[in-house]
């Protein structure tokens, strides 16, 4: 939060716009920026910058020490955020923040309980509390959970619709095979043995169509990844791929494939023979 | 009966292939039908007869040779022309009727004159006068699925006399009926051809053959006799 | 003729042509929920922004409005260096915060905003009053409930709270005169506000928020031809601030939700292919088991055109049928998925990310119906070029 209140100027050791050193501060402490900002401002390290909580007013003189990459943070995406870190207690001053800080984050010694840790911080401690990191992912990622819900949902309608596809494409092509399948009924060929033929079939395009697609949804996946990470200039995962979707992929499309052609080719043999070649 | 032939057909030859061979279905064949005439045209099963008769009825077209209807070079025409010249020109029959199975016996005597531009009323009154010649008044309303093969083959003889043409081709007219109902389309074509109908038919059927005026023998895509 | 000869055609085949039918239904759907979905957003918040006329917001200097704590200092000498502009119709100087309620040993938090309520274009007061006295305060339906108070009574109301100490201050004793419903608000936020200078004494005790100071400053300008350049006159003359007009504000959000975008561009093209693939199919198999009728159409003298013509108005049927079924479809699914999205945390109650705007629908259906004569034409241009005798020949064959 505070971070956003810093605006960063920079001023390069020949420039002409040139504001006398404050005299807060008379040895140059050092700040570390993240990438976007080095990228978008043309900076690099060892470069002298001015930072200050508001425009135009008179800061502190720093030294890039560090450019930082960006994390794989969910909630930093799609937001212009530029972020910069200070030393602590610089920050404290610069802002008149006080002797204060909006968290703290722990890490513990392996083997440690982390809930029996919590508990006795927050026995002891008065006015915060303690959580575990990943309850506050949780939190953190609300928008996240809203992004998968419409996804699932847009998955689901997806699903609903393929399957409407998929059986009024089998309808039609099996339908295109009448006068064939009445010849093979009149030669006293079983409904049964028709209907498995055309199951067969239906269920070989399927699993032809399912490695297809696994192999379309691989390629698709890699795309989104390598464009949106070049967009957000993040190296977050937009999309994964794992063997628990190949699987329920492949088996849902399996199921629609088989069912869709079950459902065409019982249309068809239940009818007479003789009507499906039109008398 | 005029003398003037109203088809005439020289050294017509037809090929196509089949699979990888090449079929000669007509091998230099040259006749001629004067206006108002009765033919059959008779012989074995691929003999060419039907390929001849869709000669003829412009809807296909010669590998060379030259056909001539009615004063008309045809061989040459383009698809549009010859569109037209069927439509307003020839009637056909096929042996297996191709009657609209979703339009009813009026309806589907009324298609060519719809095509021709015929306005609405006039097309009804035609129709019903058509399926009345042929016996077939009562049934205007009716549904191909609801009639028997030779009403059918009736209806499709209305039909093809929808827009008053020069010439009626038939192509095994009785191929799909019984005997009894053969006889019946045999004396509608006898009845027609005395009214002034051309009409040239293509067929197995001794009875309708020898109904006719004329017999042409084919044999291996020639004319043998006739 | 050529429409009764499409029409029985359909007819025939009763179940083919309903299933294709709601294929087609389907893919309208999607395709115009993608449509909705590409420009609802964006026209939504345009419409937000406008609500009360305001085209331009001022907010300090990189930010957009309330996305930081920061605000900007001088607002008295801001407004006067604003007026100095003629074309600058009015003014509203907004200040946010958060303030803390004790309710029964525990503490209520909300955010605030200051205003002056002449001017405000926040809220709409739904009832009681508005904040005419200094010590007025009102609040949304959900801090009222969370407060379980009523219009009249007082609350005691701090902007400062140390957790640690569990003490308040900036303390002011405020009396609920009306509830409101925030325009910007969010389904589930809990928000008030007051007097901008009520806030501000609230705030002098605070340091990092005390003085004459503003979070965002919302301009009506007299004429709507100037907003642009009014903006780069204010940026002129004020430089530690940011002048977004509406566009630059859509701008940005546009470039922070373009995933929607993108999504709604490749979805609304996976449809409208599906749609065109499946008239395609069903035009096609319906050619090809009425080669022999189609033959028999050209040979008694059907043009090659009209009977084109007649399956092309098959493929017409049912993309038309389609497309007004997937209308009522698109729409229901559209407020299913739109429900979802609404619950982003921060947004807007008015926002909605699918839009029905008519004119958007109507060209998207159109384009599917326009596909519809597309798909359609070329297996009826193929069905019309069969060759007379030989397809006759093979269909006695068969």
């Amino acid at each position: 939060m505070l971070l956003a209140l810093l605006l960063v100027s920079a001023l390069t050791q020949d420039s002409t716009v040139a504001k006398p050193l404050p005299t807060r501060e008379r040895i140059p402490r050092t700040i570390a920026i993240d990438e976007v900002l080095a990228d978008q401002a043309h900076l690099h390290v060892g470069d002298r910058v001015s930072i200050s909580p508001l425009p135009n007013t008179p800061g502190d003189t720093v030294i890039i020490g560090a450019i930082v990459r960006r994390g794989a943070d969910p909630s930093e995406v799609a937001r212009g955020d530029l972020k910069v870190r200070l030393h602590l207690d610089q920050l404290q001053t610069l802002s008149n923040y006080g002797d204060r800080v909006d968290r703290f984050a722990i890490q513990t010694k392996p083997g440690t309980d982390i809930r029996s840790l919590i508990e006795r911080v927050n026995g002891i401690a008065f006015g915060f509390r303690a959580y575990p990191s990943s309850e506050i992912a949780v939190e953190t990622s609300r928008t996240f959970q809203v992004v998968s819900r419409f996804h699932r949902a847009i998955g689901i309608i997806t699903i609903v619709a393929s399957s409407v596809f998929l059986l009024c494409i089998m309808v039609l092509k099996v339908e295109e095979r009448r006068r064939d399948i009445a010849a093979l009924r009149l030669m006293g060929i079983s409904r049964a043995t028709v209907v498995r033929a055309i199951i067969t079939e239906a269920a070989l395009i399927a699993v032809l169509g399912s490695a297809l697609g696994i192999v379309l949804g691989w390629l698709v996946s890699v795309f989104v990844n390598w464009h949106y990470q070049a967009v957000y200039r993040t190296p977050l995962a937009f999309s994964i791929v794992t063997p628990m979707i190949v699987i329920v992929a492949v088996a849902l499309s399996l199921a629609l494939g088989v069912g869709a052609g079950i459902a065409a080719s019982l249309r068809l043999v239940r009818q007479p023979p003789l009507a499906l070649f039109g008398r | 009966m005029s003398e003037s032939p109203i088809i005439s057909l020289r050294d017509v030859r037809r090929d196509y292939a089949l699979g990888a061979e090449r079929v000669h279905a007509l091998q230099g064949v040259s006749l001629d039908v004067v206006r108002g005439d009765y033919v059959a045209i008779v012989g074995p099963s691929g003999c060419g007869k039907s390929t001849l008769l869709n000669l003829i009825g412009v809807i296909d077209q010669p590998t060379s040779g030259t056909v001539t209807i009615d004063g008309k070079r045809v061989d040459d025409m383009s698809d549009r022309e010859a569109t037209q010249f069927r439509l307003r020109n020839i009637g056909f029959v096929f042996q297996r009727f191709y009657l609209m199975p979703i339009l009813s016996a009026l309806e589907n005597v009324a298609l060519p004159m719809a095509e021709a531009g015929v306005p609405k009323d006039e097309r009804v009154k035609r129709a019903t006068g058509l399926l009345t010649y042929v016996w077939l008044g009562n049934r205007q309303r009716h549904r191909p699925s609801e009639m028997s093969g030779g009403e059918q083959q009736r209806v499709a003889i209305a039909r093809a006399l929808a827009n008053q043409p020069k010439l009626l081709l038939a192509d095994e007219p009785t191929g799909e009926l019984d005997a009894k109902t053969g006889t019946e389309i045999i004396a509608l074509f006898q009845r027609l051809n005395n009214d002034g109908t051309t009409i040239v038919v293509v067929t197995h059927d001794e009875e309708l053959a020898s109904a006719a005026r004329r017999k042409i023998h084919m044999r291996d895509g020639r004319v043998v006799d006739g | 003729m050529r429409a009764v000869l499409a029409k029985a055609s359909l007819v025939r085949h009763r179940a083919r042509t309903m299933l294709a039918i709601l294929g087609v239904a389907i893919a309208a759907a999607m395709l115009l929920d993608m449509v909705m979905l590409a420009t609802g957003m964006r026209e939504s918040f345009r419409q937000l922004l406008l609500t009360r006329g305001f085209q331009l917001r001022l907010s300090p200097k990189g930010t957009l409005p309330f996305d930081t704590d920061a605000t900007i200092g001088d607002v008295a000498g801001v407004m006067s260096t604003l007026r100095r502009n003629s074309d600058i119709r009015e003014i509203s100087p907004v200040l946010g915060g958060s303030i803390h309620i004790a309710v029964g040993g525990r503490d209520v938090s909300a955010s605030i905003l200051g205003i002056d309520p002449k001017v405000q274009g926040d809220y709409e007061v739904l009832s009681g009053n508005d904040v005419t006295a200094a010590n007025a305060i009102v609040v949304n339906a959900r801090l009222l409930g969370e407060l379980r108070s009523k219009i009249g009574d007082t609350i005691s109301v701090s902007t400062g709270y140390d957790p640690q100490t569990r003490s308040y201050s900036g303390q002011r004793a405020l009396v609920v005169t009306g509830t409101v419903r925030f325009i910007y608000g969010a389904s589930d936020q809990s928000a008030a506000a007051v007097r901008r200078e009520t806030l501000q004494e609230m705030n002098a005790q605070l340091p990092t928020r005390a003085g004459d100071r503003a979070s965002l400053f919302m301009i009506r300008v007299r004429d709507s031809a100037n907003v642009e350049a009014t903006r780069h006159w204010i940026e002129s003359q004020l430089p530690n601030v940011s002048a977004l007009s509406i566009a630059t504000a859509i701008a940005q959000v546009d470039q922070r939700l373009s995933y929607f975008r993108q999504l709604s561009l490749i979805l609304g093209a996976v449809s409208l292919f599906v749609g065109f693939l499946l008239v395609t199919t069903l035009v096609t198999v319906s050619v090809n088991e009425r080669a022999g009728e189609i033959a028999v159409l050209r040979a008694i003298g059907v043009s090659r055109s009209h009977v084109i013509e007649q399956i092309v108005v098959e493929g017409v049927f049912i993309s038309l049928l389609g497309a007004i079924i997937g209308l009522a479809l698109g729409l229901a699914t559209a407020r299913y998925l739109n429900s979802i999205l609404s619950a982003f945390p921060g947004l807007p109650m008015a926002i909605d990310f699918f839009l029905f705007q008519p004119r958007a629908a109507w060209s998207a259906l159109g384009l599917l119906i326009a596909s519809g004569i597309g798909a359609g034409v070329y297996p009826a241009f193929r069905a019309a070029s069969l060759p007379i005798a030989e397809t006759l020949r093979k269909e006695a064959i068969a």
